[in-house]
């Protein structure tokens, strides 16, 4: 015990020593929530579409106020000339622009068929589909408001309601999941280099002859960076919460219970990397390409799964953080219980138990 | 000088074409990322899982879920659990919506009295939430009209440029693209300077009467020529494999790819210049690279963000560079077209560079 | 231009820490001169300063006629260095090495090639030309090392422990190689821990704790210290200065 406390002692030393790094262990989680608290907002706001006016009366110009008036879109910085109007969607100028033909008031006011026209750039297909369907609403809402007196269109309600988040922010979807990233990125990348600069430099050499067992040289090491990883989750948590508001509907205790499993699921995979190589680089390398990536691409954080071909949904299973993400979200902003996580959890565990059972004999069979 | 300037290129080339895991980083790992990427990057909102509580039991009721799975939209679950247990499986994420039809469902829409259903979400994932509202809006529109047969008179035709067939793939690949080349060239130069500072090789080359400018402009040449080696290789995959339709002149993107190259290899040099160890070379380069992609309008628009946020994107190079190669391949977007990204790029290029060459010092003071 | 070398009081402080403080000393054009101290006196410090690899925090000095503060590049295109660690790229071979620094020093291809060929009977470098330069042991890194150092005709040559961890026999070559560079006119400033290899100098000074305590010839400095060799003058002298330094 005694002798784990002594390497885990140097390791915090090797960690504080080194202010730059450790500057950017703190850093990049907190500036990670808010990037993606802040930037990565899928709520469709101030598109900018130009409007070009060919009917010029009071209703076109109630029209085109109710377009700009929304939050949704926005009028372009430069004059929408209807000679070159495409050249502004080349240009990235405006997203879309509408047409409103002579004859549009004169229809509207006599219940008459009349079309609208939109040429939309597609090239972001869900920014153009959200534009589409934005404009659809706007403008049969429109046409509600201006029906000719005694003209009635029945139709089926749609009474809605939104859980959880009701002012939809995209922020409660994304800052709980990253803590699933950051606590990988802590846990599995910094060990699997941190080991692998002990046997570049040589000094694992010299501690595995002193009377330590490498479990508890492996032990010595990796407590220093579960703190960290903890104090890091920590610290995204209160960003989550003082900023953005996200709700902490569930248990505390059963988010740090479920986090402790899966930083130990983390830090059986960055030893299991920096059993397989020698250098920090190929360390590096190695952990972002098996650790980083599949927990930003592969757990449902940003890119559901439903939509990936059926070969990575697959490998998708074995990504720890898919199970996490589940969780986080379940307990931070909807309150579940351990009842309804029983799956997530008890997958969790088995993720846990495979991977330390093979880090442990790689770890021990490698090194003696 | 020039003598010095072709040595220092073919060091760098013979360094790198003799480390396996250098070439590996180098060649393979974007292809592999650009397949990853290609397939995983897709924000589609598509096969929203919707539980449905179907109160009513009526051929109508049955024809309005069926409606749902149209165009893939949902994937209708009939329910087994009581309504009043319906958060359970929002809890574990197993559904996303609810539908609810009471009872006098068809009764009403038989008189055209204008019944009312019922959407419940999980509205903690905010986009599928609006969006499959917007779906359902839509597809409940489509389906009273075979009933009420009224046509509304105001309508909008929609005429879709550049991406007609709302392919993801051809938003992402350009984009992905525009990454690859960013992490990849600034984390190469970062290491550049600070490896042979940490093996000791620095040592001796600086006690040649070599220019530290002339070192610098030989460590960048290098990077650059693998840098445009590396856009090559990605899009000619990103064409081929997912058949990504390139519009525009390839010769613009290739030239403007050189210009926008500057930047991050002047960023990287200048990580390479502040830092003492490979490490803190690779923890600066990844921070750049994490804070360069949220910001780039990569898989969000920047007209989402908040407008504070959207000023501190004009800071990060790779937002123009991601707007050229998507104006470039998707719209056939020109140099007129391109005058303002262009400008900031030149801009940033010489300031970054001169940043980096007036920091590095050949004499440590 | 009278010395090769000619410094006065140059000091070096990082911090509060005085690594290398107020040292002052001369050397003459084909000299060898011996810069001898315990591990950590400030040699290594004191060479780089000389080099224009570091800038000194006090004093002034001359190297090559030319100012330390103010035109250390133009030094460099008089000097040759060989530094403590082994710093030539481990990947290129031997030969690549060389026209690699060849071309950094602005000689042309055929320049570099012909003198490759004179070092190489010099030097003896036939066999590490095609040899990728980490699977080199110690000893021919050292002389592809000074081959590099060598490689631009310097007139003087500084070299920070040129055979440290080298065998007897290769050291012997070694000393017998920079003989004949003495002669040909070369001076060479050297630093070393043996002190056989201390005999050979012309002349040596003696750092500790930052500061020259001794400096003439090698057996002038025995007699006149009463000991019975140079290593027991050297003993000597660092205990009775104490060696907290160490
Ligand atoms: N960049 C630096 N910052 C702080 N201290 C330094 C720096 N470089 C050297 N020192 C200190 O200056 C002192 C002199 O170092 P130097 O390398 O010059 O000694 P040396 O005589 O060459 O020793 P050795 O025989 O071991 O090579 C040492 O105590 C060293 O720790
Ligand atoms: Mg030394």
């Amino acid at each position: 015990m005694r002798k784990i406390k002594f390497i885990a002692t140097k390791e915090f030393y090797h960690i504080l020593r080194d202010p730059k790094s450790l500057a950017i262990a703190i850093a990049m989680p907190i500036m990670m929530t808010f990037l993606y608290g802040y930037a990565i907002n899928l709520d469709i706001e101030h598109v900018t579409i130009g409007i070009i006016d060919y009917d010029k009366t009071a209703e076109s110009k109630e029209l085109t106020d109710a377009f700009y008036e929304s939050s949704y879109f926005s009028r372009p910085e430069v004059e929408v000339l209807d000679s070159d109007a495409e050249a502004l969607l080349r240009s990235s100028h405006a997203i879309g622009l509408l047409y409103i033909r002579p004859g549009f008031s004169d229809a509207l006011l006599n219940g008459r068929q009349f079309e609208l026209g939109m040429t939309i750039d597609g090239s972001d297909n869900n920014l153009s589909a959200a534009v589409l369907n934005y404009s659809n609403g706007l403008v049969f809402q429109f046409m509600l408001d201006h029906l000719p007196h005694g003209v009635e269109i029945p139709k089926v309600d749609i009474a809605t309601q939104n859980l959880y988040n009701p002012d939809l922010k995209s922020s409660h979807f994304f800052v709980p999941g990253l803590v699933a990233l950051i606590l990988m990125m802590i846990s599995a990348m910094l060990t699997s280099i941190t080991i692998a600069r002990e046997k570049e430099t040589g000094t694992m050499e010299q501690l595995l002859t002193a009377p330590v067992s490498p479990r508890q040289i492996l032990l010595g090491k990796i407590l220093p960076y579960i703190f960290l990883a903890l104090l890091d989750g920590f610290l995204v948590l209160v960003v989550a919460k003082l900023f953005f508001g996200i709700p902490f509907a569930g248990s505390q205790l059963l988010l740090f219970a479920f986090g402790l499993i899966y930083v130990a699921t983390a830090l059986a995979l960055g030893i299991l990397i920096s059993s397989l190589t020698k250098t920090q680089q190929v360390a590096m390398m190695l952990a972002q390409m098996t650790t980083l990536l599949p927990s930003v691409m592969l757990s449902g954080f940003i890119f559901p799964i439903k939509n990936m071909p059926l070969l990575l949904q697959l490998i998708s299973n074995i990504v720890p953080a898919r199970f996490f993400v589940v969780i986080i979200r379940g307990i931070t902003l909807k309150g579940a219980g351990l009842e309804i996580l029983a799956a997530q959890g008890l997958y969790l565990i088995i993720l846990m138990a495979v991977l330390m059972l093979v880090a442990a004999k790689k770890f021990s069979t490698r090194i003696a | 000088m020039r003598q010095a300037l072709f040595g220092l290129i073919r060091k760098e080339f013979i360094q790198v074409f003799r480390d396996r895991n250098m070439l590996r980083l180098i060649f393979l790992m974007p292809i592999i990322q650009l397949l990853l990427f290609g397939y995983v990057v897709n924000i589609d909102v598509k096969d929203i899982d919707l539980d449905v509580y179907d109160f009513d039991r009526s051929s109508e009721s049955r024809e309005l879920v069926q409606a749902t799975s149209a165009n893939n939209y949902f994937t209708p679950h009939d329910t087994v659990i009581a309504l009043r247990n319906l958060e359970d499986n929002f809890q574990n994420s197993s559904s996303d919506m609810a539908i609810i039809i009471p009872h006098d469902f068809s009764e009403k829409l038989m008189r055209k009295e204008s019944p009312t259903i019922a959407l419940i979400s999980d509205g903690s994932n905010a986009n599928s939430t609006a969006i499959g509202t917007g779906y359902m809006a839509q597809i409940v529109q489509s389906f009273t009209k075979g009933y009420y047969w009224v046509e509304p008179p105001l309508k909008i035709r929609f005429d879709v440029l550049y991406n007609p067939e709302a392919e993801s793939v051809y938003y992402m690949v350009p984009g992905i693209v525009a990454t690859l080349l960013t992490m990849i060239t600034v984390m190469l130069t970062s290491m550049a300077i600070v490896r042979e500072r940490e093996v000791g090789t620095l040592e001796q080359l600086l006690v040649t009467p070599i220019k530290g400018r002339v070192l610098l402009i030989g460590k960048l040449i290098p990077f650059a020529i693998l840098g445009l080696l590396e856009i090559v290789i990605a899009l000619t995959a990103g064409v081929l494999w997912f058949q990504v339709p390139f519009v525009g002149s390839p010769i613009l993107l290739f030239a403007l790819a050189g210009l926008y190259l500057i930047t991050p290899l002047g960023i990287g040099l200048f990580f390479s210049n502040v830092t003492s160890t490979q490490q803190q070379a690779m923890f600066f380069a990844w921070f750049f690279s994490v804070f360069a992609i949220l910001t780039s309008g990569f898989f969000t628009p920047i007209s989402n963000m908040p407008m504070w946020m959207q000023y501190i994107t004009y800071l990060n190079p790779m937002r123009y560079f991601m707007e050229i190669v998507r104006a470039i391949m998707m719209k056939g977007a020109t140099l007129p077209d391109l005058t303002f990204q262009v400008g900031v790029l030149i801009f940033y290029g010489i300031s970054i560079f001169s940043l980096s060459a007036l920091r590095f010092s050949k004499r440590t003071a | 231009m009278s010395h090769a070398v000619e410094i006065n009081k140059l000091s070096r402080h990082f911090g509060s820490f005085k690594a290398v403080d107020e040292i002052s000393l001369t050397v003459s054009h084909g000299e060898i001169f011996g810069f001898l101290g315990a591990n950590g006196a400030g040699k290594t410090t004191a060479i780089r300063m000389l080099c224009g690899l570091l800038l000194p925090t006090g004093g002034n000095g001359t190297v090559a006629g030319c100012d330390i503060m103010k035109e250390p590049e133009k030094i460099k295109t008089k000097i040759g260095y060989m530094s403590q660690k082994f710093s030539l790229y481990g990947e290129l071979t031997g030969r690549e090495n060389i026209n690699f620094y060849g071309s950094v020093y602005g000689m042309n291809k055929r320049e570099i090639s012909s003198r490759i060929d004179e070092l190489t009977e010099k030097l003896q470098l036939q066999d590490l030309l095609h040899r990728q330069s980490h699977s080199l042991p110690v000893g021919w890194r050292q002389r592809l090392a000074l081959a590099v150092a060598l490689l631009h005709q310097p007139k003087i040559i500084f070299l920070d422990e040129p055979t440290g961890g080298v065998d007897p026999i290769f050291r012997r070559k070694f000393w017998s190689t920079l003989y004949d560079l003495g002669e040909e006119g070369i001076t060479i400033f050297v630093t070393t821990h043996y002190m056989d290899e201390a005999e050979y100098c012309g002349r040596i000074s003696i750092m500790h704790q930052g500061k020259i305590v001794e400096m003439g010839k090698p057996f002038d400095l025995v007699a006149r210290h009463k000991a019975e060799n140079l290593e027991q003058m050297f003993i000597g002298l660092i205990n009775e200065r104490g060696s907290s330094g160490a």
